[in-house]
């Protein structure tokens, strides 16, 4: 059953796809909702700057539950981050609503998404280290900084892909090893039997 | 808007397209091949106006006012008014700010030193800098126009081609371009989002970054017949300034240790032999 909150937001969101953010009022919300404005302004007090800064997070968290779905079932650090990294970019690049966001207003979007960004961070960093712990750091690392580094890298690449092609897995998997864990762990993820070869490519697990 | 449009001509790889009064970012770090004395004075001026008030108190006449120029001169100059003159400003600072990225590189001697000096400068730079301050403060969606998403991939482009020249004294063109853009997106990563644990104005607390995250990410430092990598900077000479990429082992216990050369990771060549002090469970 989805809370009122969540259904307004939900309505949001839709009237954002529609029109987007500095042409959806609070009435648009409430009447895509099938609630009335009072009642809109009282989950959101502080009205339509409130109902946009909120429906921007909404979507960012949405956003990451999915990539926390994509990848939960990774058993190795690499393998976390290699498909995070795909899944990641190719989200964003087939996000329509964020594409015309940007295009068309993105200083609607930019300091709220600019203010998150630390709590995202802080969100991909929590999700890495026990990642980072059962792989085993390089001597002297210190986890939560490598896992902070490693968020810092991560939402880098997959907001401004630069010279990368990250749709490419070889590619993926190069980055990873060498500008993300390189300096923050020693070798491959440990196996059973001791062995120290190359973990297995990303396509070669499913 | 305009700045953003000059702003890609110092990514653009034309120079000779453009207007000849406007050249490279090359040419506007010292203002030499400038036609007119004025130009450099009216950029200043309107960096001031910004430094005090932002973009709403950085009109053609507050700029006019703070140069001590007439409206008629600035426009002689930049006929575009505003927004052209918005776009040399940030070609001026960006030229400026690679002038003294190079300065500070090219007087290092070690791969760890150049890298740490240039992300030390270029923090210490966009962190201090007057306008950029105000706007980020008070305008923060001006700013981030230029810097997220697509338009940072044009500034990572920019940064890539000004900072890989630097680095191939140690490693390939290809690597040199791939280390570049990457120490572009650390400088950009600390600057938008300061870290309470790594001050990267302070040129140890880069020396440390680069060290540990850095350096054993170079392929290039990675020579497969040494068994030590070679040309770390202080690191390598181990003066306990933080850990020391020649020593470092798998820190959990019951892991064998990994040979320096090894323990640079998704090395595909064979283990070697010769396994130092073992550290069985």
């Amino acid at each position: 059953m989805v809370d009122t909150r969540q259904r307004i937001l939900g309505a949001t969101y839709a009237c954002v796809a529609r029109w987007g953010l500095s042409k959806t009022t609070v009435e648009d919300a409430a009447r895509e909702a099938g609630l009335s404005r009072a009642t809109v302004y009282r989950y959101f007090p502080g009205g339509r700057e409130e109902l946009i800064h909120d429906v921007v997070t909404w979507e960012l968290m949405r956003f990451f539950g999915r990539l926390y779905e994509e990848v939960q079932g990774a058993e190795s650090l690499e393998a976390v981050m290699e498909r995070g990294i795909r899944f990641a970019h190719r989200s964003i690049v087939e996000h329509e609503v964020l594409q015309r966001v940007l295009q068309t207003e993105p200083e609607m979007l930019l300091p709220t998404l600019t203010i998150e960004s630390n709590r995202v961070r802080q969100g991909i960093a929590e999700f890495l280290l026990p990642y980072l712990l059962r792989h085993g750091m390089a001597e002297g690392v210190d986890p939560g900084r490598a896992a902070d580094f490693l968020a810092r890298m991560v939402l880098s690449y997959i907001s401004s892909p630069g010279r990368w092609d990250l749709d490419d897995p070889g590619e993926v998997r190069e980055l990873v090893r060498s500008e993300l864990l390189a300096g923050v762990v020693v070798g491959p993820e440990p196996r059973a039997d001791g062995g120290g070869e190359v973990p297995p490519a990303l396509d070669d697990e499913t | 808007m305009g700045a953003e449009g000059a702003a890609l001509s110092i990514v653009e790889p034309a120079p000779g397209a453009r207007d000849p009064d406007e050249r490279t970012a090359g040419a506007s770090a010292t203002g030499a091949d400038r036609v007119s004395p004025h130009r450099v004075r009216i950029v200043d001026a309107a960096l001031a106006c910004l430094a005090l008030g932002g973009t709403t108190k950085t009109t053609v006449d507050d700029i006019a006012r703070q140069a001590g120029l007439s409206r008629a001169t600035v426009y002689r100059v930049f006929a575009g008014g505003r927004d052209e003159i918005l776009g040399a400003v940030v070609d001026t600072e960006l030229g400026r700010l690679f002038a003294a990225l190079g300065a500070r590189m090219g007087a290092a001697d070690d791969l760890g030193e150049v890298l740490a000096a240039g992300v030390c400068e270029a923090v210490t730079r966009i962190d201090r800098h007057p306008a950029l301050r105000y706007l980020v403060e008070h305008e923060p969606a001006t700013v981030l126009g230029h810097l997220a998403f697509d338009a940072s991939n044009r500034l990572l482009a920019a940064a890539t081609g000004f900072v890989a020249p630097f680095l191939v004294r140690w490693m390939d063109p290809d690597e040199a371009c791939r280390v570049a853009e990457w120490a572009t997106r650390i400088v950009l990563s600390y600057t938008i989002s300061p870290s309470p644990e790594t001050d990267l104005t302070d040129i140890d607390d880069a020396r440390r970054l680069v060290g540990t995250f850095v350096l054993p990410g170079i392929r290039a430092l990675r020579a497969p017949d040494r068994s030590v990598p070679i040309a770390l900077g202080p690191f390598a000479a181990g003066d306990g300034t933080g850990p020391s990429p020649t020593t470092r082992r798998r820190s959990t216990p019951g892991q064998g240790a990994t040979d320096p050369a090894r323990r640079l990771p998704f090395d595909r060549k064979p283990p070697h032999t010769n396994r130092p002090q073992g550290e069985t469970s």
